[in-house]
């Protein structure tokens, strides 16, 4: 076992890219992402720190994202979490209402949240370097070692949900359609777009793994829903949302 | 000081600090965990409630709460509802607390449901 995390840990340290490009792939890193996204990790030990955090980490970006979604949202980045990263900033639980509405009985968003996501836009070729060098960053790569997509677990949308609903609960956090799910986790109609099948595998197994403090429970999937549950986000994120709207 | 009368301090000072650190965190993983389904002052308000086919319990309901034992609560937290007959949608917290963070975090609740049987001494079992 240690062996194997030595080796692990050597290939990690080994593999950025070839001394001439290194340069510059960090620049970008270092000018554009790294005053609000960590990009050395490690992530958030206590609580203080969970809420001191501005922005997603990306450390471990390499093994979480898909590349040609990183090239395609940071040419048009748009809000993925509908109440932030740090929710405690977000949400008000005494809202005044608007005139004619009828007081909410529930807390509710608030502020920046409300408003299209503030990131920094760039154009397709600096776009294709950022993700290139954001591809590169790969730490916790142990705990993929062992995860596969078994493809043969399919299922439809509707038996997707009930798994997604009924039996684990995700709906409570999590949107599966625009405005349909709760708020406080990232939305996951785009997941299959946005994620490598591995590290959903991965981060729904054991959420800790990959952020120690995070507010995601370990919902304690069993294994072959687990790999129906990824397969149903993947088939999930093929829907057009933009057409019934 | 007299050398005891130190020693007799530090002790007194140990009975009421550690509790109250104990209590801080407890309050710091309620705001930070339970908050986004049971609510800002944990009245089963979250935020996400909207999405959810079951309201989450309100803690500040003392005559429910007062139905339900300490160690049921503490079974609910760390297996989940569905541990004690009730839904899935209270996920199991077992895996992101140690026992004894659980057993703060009952405490806790406690003083949002019951603040009154706590003065008066009452054994939640």
């Amino acid at each position: 076992m240690k062996r194997l995390l030595l080796f692990i840990a050597l290939v990690v340290i080994a593999s950025p890219a070839p001394a001439g490009a290194g340069e510059e792939v960090a620049k970008i890193l270092k000018n554009r992402c790294a005053s609000c996204h960590d990009l050395t990790g490690p992530a958030p030990q206590t609580i203080h720190e969970l809420w001191a955090r501005d922005a997603p980490d990306l450390f471990y970006a390499g093994n979480k994202f898909r590349r040609e979604w990183l090239v395609e949202w940071l040419q048009k980045p748009v809000r993925i979490r509908p109440a932030g990263v740090n929710y405690l900033r977000t949400i008000n639980s005494s809202p005044t209402p608007k005139p004619g509405e009828k007081k909410k009985n529930y807390d509710v968003l608030w502020g920046s949240v409300l408003k299209p996501l503030v990131h920094i836009k760039l154009d397709k070729a600096q776009a294709e370097e950022a993700a290139d060098a954001l591809m590169q960053l790969k730490a916790n790569t142990q705990y993929l070692a062992g995860m596969k997509l078994d493809k043969g677990a399919q299922v439809g949308l509707d038996k997707g949900e009930v798994l997604f609903d009924k039996i684990y609960g995700c709906l409570s956090c999590h949107q599966i359609e625009p405005n349909y799910g709760g708020y406080t986790g990232p939305e996951l109609y785009t997941a299959g777009k946005r994620l490598q099948p591995v590290f959903m595998l991965s981060y729904i197994t054991r959420p800790k793994n990959w952020d120690p403090k995070i507010w995601m429970p370990n919902g304690n999937v069993k294994p072959g829903d687990l790999q129906k549950i990824v397969n149903y986000l993947i088939l999930l994120s093929k829907e057009d949302f933009n057409a019934a709207n | 000081m007299q050398p005891i009368k130190f020693l007799f301090a530090i002790a007194a000072l140990m009975f009421v600090a550690a509790p109250a650190a104990q209590a801080e965190e407890a309050f710091l993983n309620y705001k930070s965990y339970c908050m986004q389904c049971h609510g800002m002052h944990g009245k089963g308000d979250g935020v996400n409630v909207p999405a959810m086919n079951v309201r989450p319990r309100d803690h500040s309901d003392n005559k429910y709460m007062m139905t339900r034992t300490n160690t049921e609560i503490f079974k609910a937290i760390k297996y989940g509802g569905p541990a004690v007959n009730k839904s899935v949608k209270m996920p199991a917290w077992g895996d992101t607390f140690t026992d004894e963070e659980i057993h703060q975090m009952v405490g806790h609740i406690r003083t949002l449901c019951c603040e009154r049987e706590i003065i008066r001494g009452v054994n939640f079992k």
